[in-house]
């Protein structure tokens, strides 16, 4: 059941790598985040700890609802062209994106060189999230991808964390939830800004902070 | 690793307690001063920032000679420094000072970096920032390192001190700032530089090879012919006595330097009496720099400029800086009995004394730096001709110095209190001198106790030479008597009275102040005589209304300012064209910001199992 | 006692000198010329004159006769004239004796600016230019002489027996020094009040009257003691303290070495022509370098 769940998870975040536009992106999002919140019930119910079952219930009603709704309000609200600017085409992106996946199989089974393939395997992938993460940032150019691009590195970090000690503290993860919340309610209000100003939000034309 | 207890901390040998009283000479009278100085130029919160941070500047250069931790070092060095930066830069009105503050912070910044390699290498063999823990570890420090620490010491100590080519930022700062902080930082702050050089060089590390002695020698020199040739060209008062600094601190060296060679030739004797001598010339220039600083504040603030071409005859409206200024300028182009004839007889002396004791080419060496300190000290004899001359004597040469007044009475007790040091320093030549062979004693790691500098307290005989003496008391005596004794034949002998008339003026009538020599004229022989070095080119311009009738003909000369047009300019066209090419990295694009960042984090991952 | 007696034997004695030159260049220049105690009559004629006295002038004008015939009559008592150890021998030395004169010169720079004037401008800085330029020949100089000695003292020169090399070569830059020290041609032209050629005689050209009188006394004295330097560091001769009556053939062999040295002067000053100012540096950097060289043979030890 797990590795079902992991190869959803997986998928869509080759769909987000792949995504053109930006009810896409968060589509696809979603649809990792709901993954994530499968895996964490599961081992809420396979451990049983009260804490874990806040955990996956906070996991559902924020990075499930109330951020992707946030972001698509957001879009509604700035009324831009809702493309993506793609610095690399979809098919080049989906190229990387293996290869990333590659990488981490190799890191993970350095790393962590033990006989559970699920282990490994959700290792791998949770690394593999971090670095699409970092990929959206970089290579796309609106400001809503980078904010994207940051959600999804916490996705991978969650599942890293969660994979491998059980998770992190409660409190930790409680504190962490909160600042994504208030991290996107701001990044958005920027990105409302950046746009009122500028009527775009390309970050790549926004070029002053040079040397 | 630091114990913070007042008796580890502080160090209070014979050495610093001299330093300490150099501070508080100079300092004393220049917060006197400061009251009537500041009064009406600046409002009254500037004001009183202005009295904080010189207390903070005096309070921390205190303490830079006085702790005995080189952190604690490091810690009150960088105070003292940026305390004076805001002070040099406190006249914001113009923009030269910010330019000079500018020049300042990087210079002495750059002189600090040194320094703190230095104390890393030290450290590195001590295990401890102590001064005693390293001066036992440097015992047994390999060659090369001693070499290397003692270059990096020198470099970091010659930048605040201004040795010739780091003096640059000299004539920059000194003149911007407010008089009586230029009268602290040019007869205090550059003198800290010198007490670390002792401290670290000859305490801490200890002289052993001979050619530390002759590079400081050789540097010392260059330092006061480079100096004072360039002080003979400056018509800014102020940016002349900078250049003045930079030619004492050449002198004092010299005496520093001797007294290296000599530690490392093992002639216990003549190091003392070189750290004398040096020691003397040191706290000699801080009082008559000091007062000499006081003066030209005087006259900036009566008139209004620190131009000497546009003043003169400010003796007759100035009548007590005018003395004061005299007594400066006396002192400080080594005339008896006052107090800098002593220090430059005895650098002369210890020249002479170390090449009787020497054998070999060694004394040819030091007869001709003893030449070349004669040299400058002629110089700036005719330097202070000039500069006193042209601003005091004569008739006013413009407006600015015929509304001069009289400085206010705070003013004139800071210089008194400095002018009546200097008598005081010249007579009693021989008492000082016993003080300062316990404090070149303690210095040097050398027990003086057998050792004698003077037949009695009057006279001054060293101990390793034939029947030399001097004795600044009877030389006083002797000279007043005799300007007595002329005064008498004058008054006795021979009719006739006084007429006051005209100058001789050739036949023509009404001649005015634009017949008197200028400042410009004074110092062309010197401009003519030292041109390999300074290199005077001329910028003309002739405005014509037709081609027989010349309207206006502008004529300016100047002085090539060698050291930053070779040096210095080339230095800072490299570090703004290396800075330019990086400058490539950071094209603007957020994108790539943020993949440089991933870049470092996936790099420091993969490698970090290497360290 | 005997020490007063010399310095007032030196002091009387010092315009005779400078009487004694002129009248040999006279004669080199086929003239009768003035008497040679001239100097003496023209002394006691200023001393009846009036003084005028520039309205541009302060204190220091007014000062500086007295300060620089105290500073010239102070370096004489550093001159041990007949007797080993010289009066005010525990004033000072060699050096001292440098510093002294610069006392003198400073103030009189200083008096030739208050005037005022161009010409006491010109003077003043041709004469601090000048100066200034001695200074390390003297030093060399004196660097020389003491090295045999192992003394900077001037009476540590005075018994010596044998004439080396270098002190040949010290007293020939000396003689240089002399030159410009003491306004000769070479260097400069006592003769002279035209504005093209006068060095010291423009800084003292306000002067006049008394105060004038003394600085002549002061610039002959000083004549003196550099001639008296030049001989004793070539012909050092000396004579520790006795009784009057052995005086006479010691003052006659003083005389002698000063006559020479003044007939060399004159010869100098009548055959060579003035040179322009900066072609001084030249001819000091030759005083110099002969300072270097008889640095170098007395270490050698020739």
């Amino acid at each position: 059941m797990q590795g079902i769940i992991l190869f959803v998870l997986l998928a869509s975040t080759y769909l987000m790598v792949i995504a053109k536009r930006m009810p896409a992106l968060i589509r696809s999002f979603r649809y990792q985040s709901l993954c994530l919140f499968g895996v964490t019930f599961i081992v809420a119910l396979t451990q049983r700890e009260p804490e874990l079952y806040v955990i996956s219930g906070l996991l559902f009603v924020l990075k499930v609802s109330l951020i992707p709704y946030l972001l698509y309000r957001i879009i509604r609200r700035i009324k831009v062209n809702e493309e993506l600017g793609l610095f690399i085409n979809p098919q080049i992106s989906l190229l990387w994106a293996l290869a990333f996946t590659y990488l981490s199989w190799i890191f993970a089974s350095y790393l962590f060189s033990s006989n559970n393939a699920i282990l490994t395997g959700t290792l791998a992938i949770a690394f593999f999230v971090v670095s699409a993460g970092m990929f959206l940032m970089v290579f796309r150019m609106t400001a809503l991808s980078q904010i994207i691009g940051l959600l999804v590195m916490e996705n991978g970090l969650f599942l890293l964390a969660s994979t491998v000690s059980g998770g992190m503290p409660f409190f930790v993860e409680i504190a962490i939830f909160f600042d994504v919340l208030v991290s996107v309610l701001i990044m958005g209000f920027f990105v409302y800004k950046i746009n009122k100003l500028f009527t775009h939000i390309d970050v790549n034309k926004l070029s002053r902070l040079k040397g | 690793m630091l114990n913070l207890q007042p008796k580890h901390l502080f160090l209070l040998d014979p050495l610093s307690l001299f330093f300490l009283v150099v501070i508080f000479i100079v300092s004393l009278p220049s917060l006197i001063y400061s009251f009537s100085y500041l009064k009406g130029e600046y409002s009254a919160a500037k004001i009183m920032l202005a009295q904080v941070l010189l207390l903070a500047f005096v309070l921390s250069m205190a303490l830079v000679v006085s702790v005995s931790n080189c952190l604690v070092f490091i810690i009150f060095w960088e105070i003292m420094s940026l305390v004076s930066y805001f002070l040099v830069v406190f006249d914001t009105k113009h923009a030269k000072s910010i330019q000079a503050g500018l020049v300042y912070i990087v210079m002495t910044h750059i002189g600090t970096a040194f320094i703190i390699a230095a104390f890393m290498i030290l450290r590195n063999y001590a295990h401890s920032f102590d001064f005693f823990t390293i001066k036992n570890a440097c015992q047994v420090l390999p060659l090369q390192t001693k070499n290397i620490v003692f270059l990096l010491f020198l470099i970091g100590f010659g930048t605040k001190a201004g040795i010739v080519p780091l003096h640059i930022w000299l004539p920059y700062a000194h003149p911007q700032a407010p008089s009586h902080i230029s009268s602290i930082m040019s007869g205090v702050m550059i003198k800290t530089a010198i007490y670390g050089i002792i401290r670290f060089v000859m305490f801490i590390l200890g002289v052993n090879s001979s050619w530390w002695g002759v590079l400081v020698l050789i540097l010392a020199v260059i330092s006061c012919l480079v100096g004072v040739i360039y002080a003979l060209m400056e018509h800014d008062i102020k940016r002349l006595l900078a250049y003045h600094s930079v030619e004492n601190i050449g002198i004092i060296l010299l005496g520093v330097g001797l007294a290296m060679f000599f530690t490392s030739l093992n002639l216990p004797y003549l190091a003392v009496f070189s750290l004398i001598a040096g020691l003397y010339h040191l706290i000699n220039h801080a009082i008559f720099k000091g007062l000499l600083f006081l003066c030209a504040g005087s006259v900036y603030k009566a008139t209004g400029t620190r131009d000497i071409e546009k003043l003169g005859g400010l003796i007759k409206k100035m009548p007590q800086t005018a003395v004061y200024f005299l007594l400066g300028a006396m002192a400080i182009s080594a005339l008896p009995p006052l107090n800098g004839f002593v220090s430059e007889w005895l650098t002369l002396q210890a020249f002479f004394l170390g090449a009787f004791n020497l054998i070999g080419g060694s004394r040819l060496f030091l007869g001709i730096c003893a030449a070349m300190l004669a040299l400058t000290s002629g110089l700036a004899a005719a330097c202070f001709v000039k500069a006193f001359g042209v601003t005091f004597l004569a008739q006013a040469r413009s407006h600015y110095a015929q509304n001069a007044k009289e400085a206010a009475l705070s003013m004139r007790i800071g210089m008194l209190i400095l002018a009546v040091l200097i008598v005081i320093f010249g007579l009693a030549a021989g008492l000082i001198i016993k003080l300062l062979a316990k404090v070149s004693g303690s210095a040097l790691g050398i027990d003086i106790s057998r050792m004698s500098f003077s037949l009695n307290n009057f006279t001054l005989t060293p101990q390793i030479a034939k029947n030399i003496y001097l004795s600044t008391p009877s030389l006083a005596l002797w000279l007043i008597l005799f300007g007595i004794a002329g005064f008498a034949i004058y008054r006795i002998f021979g009719r006739g009275k006084s007429v006051i008339y005209k100058t001789w003026d050739c036949g023509y009538y009404r001649l005015d102040s634009r017949n008197e020599y200028t400042a410009t004229a004074f110092s062309k022989p010197f401009r003519i005589a030292f041109s390999f070095f300074l290199m005077p080119y001329r910028k003309t311009q002739k405005i014509r209304e037709s081609f027989y009738h010349v309207k206006s003909f502008t004529y300016e000369t100047h002085t090539t300012k060698v050291f930053k047009k070779y040096i210095y300019d080339p230095a800072l066209a490299i570090v703004f064209k290396a800075a330019k090419s990086m400058r490539r990295i950071q094209p603007g694009s957020i994108h790539l910001y943020l993949g440089y960042i991933f870049i470092t984090l996936l790099l420091l991952i993969i490698f970090m199992g290497q360290f | 006692m005997m020490a007063i007696l010399q310095i007032i034997f030196f002091i009387v004695s010092a315009p005779l000198l400078s009487g004694l030159i002129t009248k040999i260049k006279n004669n080199l220049r086929m003239r009768k010329g003035q008497s040679v105690f001239q100097p003496y009559y023209n002394l006691a004629k200023l001393f009846s004159k009036d003084e005028v006295i520039p309205e541009a002038a302060s204190w220091i004008f007014r000062v500086t006769p007295f300060v620089v015939l105290s500073s010239t009559l102070a370096a004489a008592m550093l001159i041990p004239v007949f007797i080993f150890a010289a009066a005010g021998c525990h004033i000072g030395d060699f050096l001292a004796l440098v510093f002294i004169f610069a006392l003198g010169r400073f103030f009189l720079a200083l008096s030739a600016l208050d005037t005022a004037s161009s010409f006491g401008g010109m003077g003043a800085s041709r004469e601090m230019f000048i100066s200034s330029l001695v200074e390390p020949a003297l030093c060399m100089v004196i660097f020389a002489v003491s090295l045999q000695f192992g003394s900077t003292d001037i009476s540590a020169f005075s018994g010596r027996h044998a004439i080396t090399i270098s002190s040949v070569v010290a007293a020939l830059a000396l003689f240089l020094v002399t030159i410009a020290e003491t306004s000769r041609i070479p260097v400069d032209n006592q003769e002279t009040h035209l504005e093209l050629t006068m060095v010291h005689e423009a800084m003292v050209l306000e002067y006049s009257g008394r105060p004038l009188a003394l600085i002549e006394m002061a610039s002959y004295i000083k004549q003196m003691i550099f001639f008296f330097l030049i001989a004793q560091i070539i012909f050092p001769i000396g004579l520790p303290a006795v009784n009057i009556t052995q005086i006479l053939p010691w003052v006659l062999w003083y005389l002698a070495r000063l006559g020479v040295i003044a007939v060399i002067v004159a010869l100098v000053e009548v055959t060579v022509a003035k040179m322009r100012l900066f072609r001084v540096a030249d001819f000091l950097g030759f005083a110099f370098v002969l300072g270097v060289i008889a640095s170098v043979c007395a270490i050698l030890g020739v």
